[in-house]
């Protein structure tokens, strides 16, 4: 699949309740190592869902970057209730929408 | 965080964030590219997805002819997209670092193909400046 099939899609709950909209796609270098000086196979973790969707947050989202003042505050009040979904919450995925599992925890988004 | 409620092992990264956009440079720091898209092992039928299966891995970063599309929307069809295996990878960090040259890499022909068709008609063209 093409990520950018998934950016911005329509998040639904198992009762097809709209729960948000893809923001982006998480990965951990965790994944076996292909090649010598290879980086690790990027395994997905999940997704971040949000309000907006697929946005630059220009690095707010990591929890140590909170300066300026001002932005660091516009920028999380829109990105409030953004949560991050792990892959094995995810039922079913297609070009615009994903579906999550009855019962689908919501983590902390921020890095 | 995993499903275990701790961090999960090896650096993590936001597509966005980290990887859309970025630069490519090959072992000799020459400029290959920038990041367009990316490609990732992950049915998108709308089949419903095993709950213990493997998560799906980032298989390819995606170059190509992408400035059309941004600026009027949609996207360039796959099959136009150039690909970089992520196993082609030596280091993600402000730019991503191959472990390969960027000579033999497909996403360069149009440069290769100006060199040979153009600028090598120019006087001069075939050798450094002296």
């Amino acid at each position: 699949m093409i990520l950018s099939d998934l950016l911005g899609s329509e998040v639904r709950d198992a009762q097809g309740q709209k729960v948000g909209l893809v923001a982006d796609a998480r990965f951990a270098l965790n994944g076996p190592v292909r090649g010598s000086g290879s980086v690790a196979g990027a395994r997905m973790i999940g997704l971040v869902v949000g309000r907006h969707g697929a946005s630059r947050r220009m690095g707010y989202e990591r929890r140590d970057v909170n300066r300026p003042w001002p932005l660091a505050q516009i920028l999380g009040r829109r990105d409030r209730g953004s949560f991050l979904v792990l892959w094995p919450d995810i039922e079913s995925v297609r070009p615009g929408q994903v579906v999550l599992r009855n019962g689908f925890t919501r983590h902390d988004a921020s890095l | 965080m995993n499903e275990n409620g701790k961090a999960p092992a090896g650096k993590v990264l936001d597509a966005i964030l980290h990887l859309l956009d970025r630069q490519i440079k090959d072992t000799e720091g020459l400029v290959v590219s920038v990041v367009d898209d990316l490609e990732i092992s992950l049915p998108d039928d709308g089949r419903t997805l095993d709950a213990d299966a493997e998560a799906p891995m980032l298989t390819n970063l995606l170059m190509g002819p992408t400035l059309a599309t941004r600026l009027f929307g949609g996207q360039p069809p796959p099959e136009r997209m150039m690909r970089i295996p992520w196993s082609d990878v030596a280091r993600v960090g402000t730019v991503l670092e191959l472990r390969n040259r960027a000579e033999g890499l497909p996403v360069r022909w149009v440069e290769h193909w100006l060199r040979d068709h153009v600028i090598a008609r120019i006087p001069g063209g075939r050798h450094d400046p002296e």
